[in-house]
């Protein structure tokens, strides 16, 4: 019978070769391409501030007309006007802001004693907002119209 | 394999193996329990337990966004874990389960984030925000899926899993970015649901462990199926270089010829 | 407010997908394991 030889071949060239075969680097470029693109949203929308209504009071003259996001819960019952735009005020630790609402119609949740975050700027002394997400807290109860009274109410709140 | 891996698969794997296909008794009762916590999950999910005060019928995404995250998790835990062990050793089994395990924990992870937006609509107001705990999350999908891209490059195999172990380690980072990210940044996004502050009245917090117990049993079933598709997978390129062999010994037998076969 | 829409489509996905998932999984193992010998459909050992 004749002799084989099986000895393992040098991989190291196919290795090189394969590492750089187009189908690899298109995969790689799709991965890249989109975290990329995420990490470029997420740095973007980190540069703008996210501040609670006391800081954002505080800070009102260096903001000037900077857009930021201002986190507080509502405290009066929203007003709609004829021209559609939409006030109210915030609250959070013992600051209030006036509010006028410009943007999309809010979640069917948002109401008074609702926390919310809006995004907008400093207009004069009131905070003009285009967009008003609501936020949720980590509790869960189940439907029950009693407890319906109670839920979210700020200290101070004239709701 | 050594026999010592074989044996560390059989764990795996224990219970009779079918001729075709990847089931086994394991799987068959894995797959009935898999199928009966769903339906019950179903059935309290949707029925059973009631609206939420503030959300209203929306809260019963809850039931499936959080299962589905925490399931994702241990998905990638197990790849972190089969990697480390996998570069220690050097072992294909452990391999292919850090292989197996990303991938089901990949979909899971497609859930969460679709699940999430879908319940963002009606209580937030829009289905996106580029919210930290959003995007670390998205960011976490896209290494994963990167992870799993990697494992499908045309590489020398031992150079591709090493490259892949190494990622699955990496990307777990992620994980801990996910999580904390609530505490870390402000953002949109409630704390954690397992926090000092949570509060879940009684059918919806068993209605959430139902849901939790539910993907995770399917989760195992998946795991295990998926491994031995790759171990399939894996015996069949084993199968195709034996024949390849055989073929280069008939071709050195039928020349004749004493050297080596180039 | 009524979120039963918003639950159905975040439902269907996560259940629809599931299944996708798993029939492409075991057809997957099927077929394969039709292409190896019988001593190599073994799995372990």
């Amino acid at each position: 019978m004749a002799e084989v030889d099986l000895t393992p071949e040098d991989r190291t060239e196919t290795v090189r070769k394969g590492s750089r075969s187009p189908r690899n680097i298109l995969i790689m470029s799709v991965i890249c391409l989109a975290l990329g693109f995420v990490l470029f949203q997420a740095l973007t929308n980190a540069r703008i501030f996210f501040l609670n209504v006391d800081e954002a009071v505080a800070q009102q003259s260096e903001l000037g007309d900077k857009r930021f996001r201002m986190q507080g819960t509502v405290t009066t019952v929203p007003d709609t006007k004829d021209d559609g735009s939409l006030f109210f005020a915030v609250a959070f630790n013992g600051e209030q802001a006036d509010v006028r609402h410009i943007g999309d119609a809010p979640s069917a949740l948002f109401e008074c004693n609702t926390p919310v975050v809006i995004e907008g700027r400093w207009i004069e002394n009131t905070f003009e907002s285009e967009l008003i997400t609501v936020k949720h807290s980590e509790e869960y109860e189940e439907a029950n119209e009693e407890r319906l009274e109670e839920a979210y109410k700020p200290v101070g709140s004239s709701c | 394999m050594t026999d010592t891996k074989l044996e560390i698969g059989h764990e795996l794997s224990s219970g009779g193996l079918t001729t075709t296909g990847t089931g086994s008794k394991v799987t068959k009762v894995l797959g009935v329990a898999a199928l009966v916590a769903i339906g019950l999950q179903l059935l309290f999910g949707l029925y059973y337990s009631g609206p939420e005060v503030v959300q209203g019928e929306a809260v019963r995404l809850f039931y499936v966004h959080v299962p589905s995250v925490l399931t994702a998790y241990l998905g990638f835990g197990i790849t972190l874990v089969a990697s480390i062990i996998y570069l220690r050793k050097g072992s294909q089994f452990w391999d292919l389960v850090a292989g197996s395990a990303a991938e089901i924990a990949v979909l899971f992870c497609a859930f969460t984030l679709f699940t999430g937006a879908v319940w963002g609509k009606p209580t937030w107001g829009v289905y996106w925000q580029w919210d930290p705990r959003l995007t670390s999350t998205t960011v976490m999908f896209v290494m994963y899926l990167g992870y799993l891209a990697v494992r499908r490059l045309d590489l020398e195999p031992r150079v591709r899993s090493r490259r892949a172990a190494v990622l699955g380690i990496v990307s777990f980072l992620n994980v801990i970015i996910v999580h904390y990210s609530v505490d870390w940044w402000r953002g949109l996004h409630q704390q954690a649901t397992f926090g000092v502050d949570t509060k879940l009245d009684g059918l919806m917090l068993f209605s959430f462990f139902l849901g939790l117990v539910a993907f995770t049993v399917v989760f195992a079933w998946l795991l295990i199926h998926r491994f031995r598709v790759s171990w399939l997978e894996h015996q069949l390129r084993l199968a195709r270089l034996d024949e390849a062999l055989v073929e280069r010994r008939a071709e050195g037998t039928i020349d004749g010829t004493t050297g080596a076969i180039s | 407010m009524n979120g039963w829409n918003f639950v159905i489509v975040g439902y269907s996905f996560v259940f629809v997908g599931l299944g996708v998932y798993t029939a492409y999984i075991i057809r997957r193992g099927r077929t394969l394991s039709k292409q190896l010998p019988p001593e190599r459909r073994r799995f372990l050992g």
